[in-house]
């Protein structure tokens, strides 16, 4: 979500630090995403206050059986950078679900989206990584 | 492998698909892999997604968050409660079908429960008492009881007696009908409470032709009317009023009496 391991681990040991509180208090919330809700709105709030990237128009390809392949010769960073420059939405839907812990129902909940939402993004993310990564690493031409 | 045509939500579903497909937990989602993990092109959506996934677990986790998570699952799997099980739409349908078959079957019980030689014939009677009028009758003013002679003289009906707890009763008019259930039936207007006797034939067993025998009075309900009928000699009195049970009972409990 933040592209930056500092921010990340700040914020989550602020909703923790929250959580604690409201848990000695005896205010947990009787739902089963608070948690992660919350997380996810403390890092759409840092990243407001942060540098934006410009709104581009960003250029999709279709998904290509050597992508599993271009995807192995980025750096776990590269990635991290890449999700979280996406705009919100999106930022939300690719980085709960490739976070593979949430079934889909999960992050339509936590995301506030419809299905078909959450499906028009993931399918764009797929096709805007796949023309990064072969922009990034080209194939070589066959003779 | 081929390229699938699926529906709009399939579309949307497949989109969302799962990495692993022991992490499908609904039966839509579970269709829709099922259906598109022929095609080229989901194969290569999960292939992605698996390369991302992989990749994504590799971010390293500074080891004071990691610790956090040690070997647990970041959300523990949803319980099973009786709430959310009957909640389910396939569930909710099963049980509604369950509760009218059931409902179907009491009702039939109920009604075999009080079934008798005859009350077929009896509640068809009930029907016939509801939609007759006194001016197809025979004008007779007299005692119940004593058309009994009036039926065997003038119709030749054996039997055919008002039970002596009726016979008391004045009566507006009379007749005498072919029933092709009942066969021969006779029916009785009388003052009180506009209440119509009926006297048929007793149903007979169709090996033996012998008399099917039950005791006492017994109660039918037809299009809001109520009969009470007992057996005699072969021949089924029926007394019957537009109303309830509770409205005849007190006849039935002077007659026993």
């Amino acid at each position: 979500m933040m592209g930056d391991a500092g921010k990340a681990q700040e914020i989550f040991h602020t909703t923790l630090r929250e959580a604690a509180q409201r848990a000695a208090q005896g205010e947990l919330p009787n739902e089963r995403f608070w948690l992660f809700r919350d997380a996810r709105w403390r890092c759409l709030e840092a990243s407001e206050t942060d540098l934006q990237a410009e709104p581009l128009e960003m250029e999709e390809q279709e998904i290509t059986e050597d992508a599993a392949s271009q995807i192995e010769q980025l750096e776990p960073a590269h990635l991290s950078i890449w999700i979280s420059a996406a705009p919100e939405p999106q930022r939300t839907a690719l980085a709960l679900f490739y976070l593979d812990e949430f079934d889909y129902r999960e992050i339509v909940d936590l995301a506030e989206l419809k299905l078909s939402e959450l499906s028009r993004l993931l399918a764009a993310g797929r096709r805007q990584l796949q023309a990064w990564l072969n922009a990034t690493f080209p194939k070589r031409p066959t003779i | 492998m081929k390229t699938l045509r699926l529906s709009r939500r399939q579309r949307a579903l497949a989109n969302c698909a799962p990495i692993a497909e022991e992490r499908i937990r609904d039966g839509s989602m579970r269709a829709t892999v099922i259906r598109a993990r022929t095609s080229n092109e989901f194969a290569n959506q999960q292939l992605f997604d698996r390369a991302v996934t992989a990749l994504v677990r590799a971010i390293p986790i500074p080891l004071e968050t990691a610790e956090w998570f040690s070997s647990k699952d970041l959300i523990s799997p949803s319980k099973w409660t009786w709430k959310k099980t009957a909640r389910n739409p396939a569930v909710l349908a099963i049980g509604i079908a369950l509760v009218v078959i059931a409902g179907v079957f009491v009702f039939n019980l109920v009604g075999r429960l009080n079934d008798f030689p005859g009350s077929g014939t009896a509640r068809k009677l009930l029907s016939i008492a509801g939609s007759t009028r006194s001016v197809l009758l025979d004008p007779v003013a007299g005692d119940a009881g004593t058309l009994s002679d009036l039926f065997f003289l003038k119709h030749g009906l054996e039997h055919y007696d008002v039970p002596a707890e009726f016979a008391d009763f004045r009566t507006i008019g009379c007749r005498v009908f072919d029933d092709d259930e009942a066969r021969r039936v006779a029916q009785i207007w009388v003052v009180d409470k506009r209440m119509q006797f009926f006297l048929f034939p007793a149903e007979r067993d169709a090996k033996t032709g012998a008399v099917l025998q039950f005791p006492g009075w017994r109660y039918v309900h037809q299009e809001g009317w109520v009969g009470a009928v007992t057996q005699h000699n072969g021949v089924c009195f029926m007394a019957a009023l537009r109303g309830r049970e509770r409205d005849l009972a007190p006849y039935i409990v002077k007659a026993s009496q």
